[in-house]
């Protein structure tokens, strides 16, 4: 990325394929809309050439795109309040829950299906701590510098996060 | 190390975020605490099947949008100031400018592009605008019209028609020769001694074309009118024209003369003779001049 900031925007390419799965399965779980997940991916992209020389060097680049993720994200959800969320994952939900659970293949996919419809009613802050360390297996530390806050409060809302997925996994599954 | 504490480990345990030592206590109290251990199960169970939550893979178009995107930022960024803006922004940022400063400088520009702008602007309408172009076009045009109609309406029946075009000559700046031809021919052959007066009047204001003295000298012989003749007299005198004592005499031995208008030019002859000038007659004395019983009584007053 030091090398993008000093003009070798050539390099961008080299970042896009090797983050932008990442970045899109991080917008996904936050968004749960493939599409507008993809326009979000490029969206941070095209904020990473544009704001290219606000990246320090100090901190690892991945933080600083999830940071860029957030502010893109933020401005998203801003922008569309009144559009229906997580529509992807209700479809997906229906679909499997549709499904008659005799077979343990079945089941295992019920679970999955349950648990990401829990983790799709989470709270957005809830989710993103949780995104960000199981999926994208970002370290509290890390997580702390995107979040712009401490590695103990990581901890706390982390532990909190799997807490309330829980009870909204069982709440579901009863 | 109680059970409370050890849940509130078990999400950094799952996350690989423990340090050894704490995971070590961890590991020994699950194994001896029932409690403990389902709770870690059903955790781990949770936390494993997140995992497998799916993922759609990204869609065809994101990497092609990508580059699209990436190219057309690079045609809008200049390559060669690259390095030196990204550190001039840099540099820009690292100043901190208080908001307010900025805006203050923002705002003194732009009072000075207005300056700029209004001075330039004004600069422009003193020299030759296309307005003043058209107005002087127009003032010339305005005489050009003048002349015509003083040509045309100096031809008019109407006497007083005829007046008006010879009232026209003072409002035109530079009278052209048709002008004066005009005028002088109205001067000697208008039937109308008003008429010849007044042209006489207007050609004498334009007694410094040379070509209008002698047409007033050439005049004098030509005229009936003991008016005009006397008036004419006068005309002489005031532009000191020697050249008019010859006609002035011939005038004289006219058999039929006025006898007024004999004295007035005898009068005349010996101003003009002696270099003094003569009382300025007026136009308006004329018809005194004429009639009064001491017709030479501004001249003999002064000599």
């Amino acid at each position: 990325m030091l090398r993008v900031k000093a003009g070798d925007v050539d390099r961008m390419g080299l970042l896009f394929e090797r983050y932008h799965r990442k970045l899109f399965g991080f917008l996904y779980h936050m968004l749960g809309q493939a599409e507008a997940s993809e326009d979000l991916v490029q969206t941070v992209f095209y904020r990473m050439l544009k704001y290219r020389h606000t990246f320090t060097g100090d901190g690892e680049f991945r933080t600083w795109m999830y940071h860029l993720a957030r502010n893109v994200l933020a401005d998203h959800v801003k922008k569309n309040r009144h559009s229906v969320r997580h529509s992807d994952v209700a479809d997906y939900a229906e679909k499997i829950g549709g499904g008659v659970g005799a077979d343990e293949q079945l089941q295992r996919e019920q679970e999955v299906a349950t648990l990401h419809s829990a983790l799709a009613k989470l709270s957005a802050e809830n989710r993103e701590v949780l995104v960000l360390s199981r999926f994208q297996e970002l370290k509290y530390e890390e997580i702390a510098r995107v979040m712009n806050t401490t590695e103990g409060a990581v901890k706390v809302r982390v532990h909190r996060a799997m807490n309330e997925l829980k009870t909204i996994y069982l709440r579901i599954e009863n | 190390m109680n059970c409370d504490h050890i849940k509130e480990q078990l999400t950094e345990y799952l996350n690989h975020q423990l340090p050894d030592a704490e995971r070590f206590a961890l590991e020994a109290h699950v194994a001896k605490c029932p409690g403990c251990q389902e709770e870690l199960e059903s955790m781990q169970q949770m936390w494993q099947t997140l995992g497998s939550v799916p993922v759609p893979e990204p869609s065809e178009n994101l990497r092609p949008e990508f580059y699209a995107m990436l190219a057309s930022y690079k045609e809008t960024m200049p390559t060669a100031l690259a390095t030196p803006l990204g550190g001039f922004f840099g540099w820009l940022q690292s100043l901190m400018l208080p908001q307010s400063a900025v805006r203050l400088a923002y705002g003194l520009s732009l009072l000075a592009v207005g300056l700029v702008g209004g001075y330039w602007l004004n600069n422009k309408k003193t020299a030759a605008t296309p307005e003043q172009q058209q107005l002087a076009t127009l003032t010339t045009q305005v005489e050009q019209m003048r002349q015509v109609m003083l040509l045309s309406l100096i031809k008019n029946p109407s006497a007083s028609e005829r007046l008006r075009a010879v009232s026209y000559t003072k409002e035109i700046s530079g009278p052209n020769d048709r002008v004066i031809e005009a005028l002088l021919s109205t001067l000697n052959h208008d039937d109308n001694v008003n008429v010849r007066l007044a042209t006489l009047e207007a050609l004498a204001e334009l007694a410094d074309e040379p070509k209008v003295r002698m047409g007033l000298v050439q005049s004098l012989p030509q005229q009936e009118s003991p008016l005009v003749q006397s008036a004419l007299a006068d005309v002489m005198v005031q532009l000191q024209e020697k050249r008019s004592v010859q006609p002035l005499r011939r005038l004289l031995k006219q058999p039929d003369l006025n006898q007024t208008v004999k004295d007035k030019i005898k009068e005349s002859i010996k101003t003009l003779s002696t270099g003094q000038p003569a009382a300025p007659s007026t136009s308006n004395d004329y018809d005194e001049t004429f009639l009064s019983p001491q017709p030479d009584r501004s001249a003999g007053a002064i000599v």
